[in-house]
């Protein structure tokens, strides 16, 4: 057999012997009719019976940790249980004759409602004092559990040390055991830490259900009295169980007087009690708003809600004033504040109350940064005018949210009734304001740090992409040095330059510049390498690659951004270079007899149309000799400055040029470098630089 | 360095701009402002001044670039005058004397707007 079926059974076994028990006393009553207890134990037999009931009703127990629930169930219970005594004692009634200190039932009528309401009055007392256990251990405290067993043993003592008690005898061990167990009831009854934590409603309905049970406690004990009908009955059943019994309605008669008491003392201070208590339920909350920063419009929502809580307010909204570096980008009709969330308003009230009339709260408050409280919202001087309100707005409150000293927003509170706020109120909702004002500055730090490691993140990326749109290698040409340096003055830079083997005698050299900067520039780079390398070699004629690729570009290209190129093709066999320029920087051939500048004719790409530029557009023809270098660059080199702002300028780049004229590719290369950088006495460059060497080495 | 100033002035319905100091990718959006402004007046005959314009970068110039088809589309322009020989050259480079008129002087823009009015 499993457990549970053990349990069971058990269960039912003791509900069994109870009844079993019942019976018997019934019987033996009933053949004692005439003579009183058959033995002395009948009694005993009788006790056994509720003590098997007990294990019973304990077996199903279920503990409740609502006192209130408990209460309830005692009214409930107490309502019943007279209800039932009234029928049977009154209405029916007993019948008994005396016979020396003994009762002698007058007919078998009187033994069967007798032991009826025994039975009732005995497990309705069990239920009772197992229902104000529950309440008692509410919240214990050390000795709470221990205090109360005592209180049981007490009462336990004092019933069965009345076993086989004749009805009107009294023994002295029982009468102190009794007296005891009074003093015992009094220990616990002043147990009531529940009553403290009721809201105020809880608190007007404990005083409404324990003056109920005062009530009907005070029936039944008049009904169950010694000399009563009822008390009769209970008495000729057992001595013990009218001990029992009584000594139960006395407890709970005195513990819900005292609950009654109690509750009704603390009825005056619950108002603040319930206040305190919803303060720290939303200083609880306000913790929680630490969480939310990363949600603006959950934060503004719980702010308004919560407002709602502390203050019991009718009404709540927020207004936030924009930060000011975000309204240097709004238009004028854009205002910088705006209302965030509202409760129980609408944003038509809500404008109606700020744009009326001279004085507005909103810019009291800005103005002030103090808050603004309006006790009488329809009669206040300041606010009359918004009288066709008056029937939602009783008084009203607002109040600045300030962080690092900086306004960032206004919270408003209203109520329907005048003088609606109070000191306490005022106080409450500042410190709320000002936790508030915390949690929106942070979502707004929060919100810019996230926006700054955006745009890190875009620039890396766009910094990478540059990387790789530059050749990787440079072509390794027979009788030709060629070098190149590109070096972007910051995160994304504009300068792009190339190199394609358009066929194995022509070398095609691209250099430009993309105005602007980061990712734009980027992107264009990227389109311009694609142009590159799809055209060169349908386009070998520098102008007919110019024009085409001006065309593909101004397709795409923003109209306030454009691209400067220079576009070279290189004959390695015969030496002879042809260029055209798209108004890049003119290029520098480095001959034996003098440095001079190459600049053909040419506007920048995407700057006009197609028909002007391909009119205006010319090609160049040099004739390269050994020992001839040409240098391509972008203005990063010219423009380059000392802390003063003087450029660098093509004058010195030509001499230092003129000076390394005979070098190697490298060596001009590094010599115009530590030139620029000498110049600019290590400044931080201001702009992309960027430049090719080409070395004609054949003779 | 960031230091950029913009003038206006109107002379017989001809909007002028003057430019001083920086004209760079900080300060381009405030020039741009300014033409905007004569253009939602309705005003599309429109002289820069550079005579005390130090720098010009690619950003400066796009803004050039951005009008010129509108204000040309109102049968008005964009004359750019007065610029120091650093300042044209940047503008030479890129082939803008090809695409706008560029004048030694005010006078001589104005002179050239009242002609074609």
């Amino acid at each position: 057999m499993n457990i549970k079926l053990i349990q069971r059974f058990g269960k039912i076994f003791y509900l069994i012997t109870g009844f079993t028990l019942f019976l018997i006393g019934l019987i033996l009553d009933v053949i004692g009719k005439n003579v009183g207890p058959v033995f002395a134990q009948v009694d005993l037999i009788k006790i056994g019976a509720f003590v098997a009931f007990y294990l019973f009703i304990q077996s199903y127990w279920k503990r409740e940790s609502i006192p209130l629930k408990r209460l309830t169930a005692i009214l409930i219970l107490g309502t019943v249980v007279l209800g039932i005594s009234l029928l049977l004692a009154v209405a029916i009634g007993t019948e008994f004759e005396f016979k020396g200190s003994s009762l002698i039932p007058n007919n078998y009528s009187t033994i069967f409602i007798s032991n009826a309401l025994a039975v009732i009055i005995g497990v309705a007392a069990i239920i009772f004092i197992l229902l104000l256990k529950d309440i008692l251990v509410y919240k214990p405290r050390r000795y709470t559990k221990r205090n109360f067993l005592i209180l049981v043993i007490g009462l336990l003592a004092a019933t069965f040390s009345a076993i086989s008690l004749n009805p009107y005898e009294s023994r002295l061990i029982t009468t102190i055991l009794f007296g005891i167990f009074v003093v015992l009831i009094l220990i616990n009854s002043f147990r009531m830490p529940w009553i403290v934590f009721l809201k105020k409603r809880e608190k007007v309905l404990t005083i409404v259900f324990t003056f109920s049970i005062l009530v009907i406690l005070t029936a039944l004990s008049i009904i169950f009295q010694d000399n009563s009908s009822a008390g009769k009955s209970i008495l000729y059943f057992s001595h013990s169980l009218k001990y029992f019994v009584d000594g139960t309605f006395l407890f709970v008669l005195l513990y819900s007087l005292i609950a009654f008491l109690s509750t009704i003392f603390h009825l005056p201070t619950s108002d603040t009690f319930d206040r305190k208590m919803s303060e720290v339920a939303s200083l609880h909350n306000l913790s929680k708003l630490v969480t939310q920063v990363l949600d603006f419009n959950e934060l503004v929502d719980s702010v308004t809600g919560m407002t709602l809580q502390v203050c019991e307010a009718k009404s709540s909204w927020l207004e936030i004033i924009q930060p000011a570096e975000k309204l240097k980008n709004l238009k004028p009709e854009q205002s910088g504040i705006y209302v965030a969330a509202q409760k129980n308003i609408s944003v038509l009230d809500i404008n109606h109350i700020n744009l009326s009339s001279s004085f507005t709260l909103r810019s009291s408050v800005i103005n002030d940064r103090k808050p603004v409280m309006i006790d009488d919202f329809k009669n206040d001087s300041r606010t009359e005018q918004l009288s066709n309100l008056g029937s939602k707005i009783g008084s009203i409150l607002a109040v600045p949210l300030i962080a690092r000293n900086e306004l960032v927003g206004i919270l408003y509170a209203t109520k329907e009734t005048e003088y609606g706020f109070d000191r306490e109120d005022l106080e409450v909702i500042s410190a709320f304001a000002d936790q508030a004002a915390v949690a929106v500055d942070n979502s707004r730090l929060i919100e810019k740090s996230f926006e700054r490691e955006r745009l890190m993140r875009e620039m890396n990326l766009a910094q990478e992409m540059q990387k790789k749109l530059l050749p990787q290698s440079i072509p390794n040409i027979e009788h030709i040095e060629l070098e190149a340096f590109s070096s972007p003055a910051f995160e994304v830079g504009g300068d792009y330059y190339d190199f394609m083997m358009i066929d194995d005698k022509r070398l095609a050299i691209v250099i430009g510049d993309v105005s602007g900067k980061g990712v734009s520039a980027a992107f264009y780079m990227a389109e311009m390498k694609g142009v590159f390398q799809s055209l060169c070699k349908i386009y070998p004629s520098p102008k007919d690659f110019l024009i085409n690729a001006n065309q593909a570009i101004s397709s795409s290209i923003d109209k306030r951004s454009f691209i400067s190129l220079i576009y070279a093709v290189l004959d390695i066999e015969t030496g002879v270079v042809t260029s055209a320029r798209a108004g890049h920087c003119p290029f520098i051939l480095a001959k034996e007899s003098d440095v001079s500048f190459i600049r053909p004719n040419g506007i920048g790409l995407g700057m006009g149309n197609s028909e002007l530029f391909a009119k205006y557009i010319q090609e160049s023809q040099t004739q390269l000799k050994s020992g001839d270098a040409v240098i391509f660059f972008t203005d990063g080199i010219t423009v380059a400055h000392t802390k003063d702002g003087d450029e660098f300028g093509y004058s010195r780049l030509l001499e230092a040029i003129k000076n390394n004229r005979n070098n190697s590719a490298i060596d001009i290369r590094d010599a115009i470098i530590l030139s620029v950088n000498k110049y600019m006495q290590n400044q931080p460059p201001h702009d992309d630089i960027t430049l090719i060497i080409l070395k004609w080495l054949r003779n | 360095m960031t230091n950029f100033k913009i003038n206006f002035r109107e002379s017989s319905n001809i909007q002028i701009i003057d430019l001083k100091g920086y004209l760079d990718a900080h300060t381009a959006p405030d020039f741009e402002n300014a033409i905007q402004k004569i253009i939602n007046n309705k005003q599309y005959n429109i002289i820069v001044n550079c005579k005390n314009l130090s720098y010009i970068s690619s950003a400066g110039l796009g803004v050039f670039m951005a009008y010129i088809e509108e204000v040309r589309k109102n049968k008005g322009d964009i004359k750019i005058t007065n610029m120091s020989s650093k300042i044209y050259n940047v503008f030479d480079i890129l082939g803008f004397p090809l695409l706008y008129e560029i004048m030694n002087t005010e006078e001589d823009a104005l002179k050239k707007f009242t002609k074609s009015i």
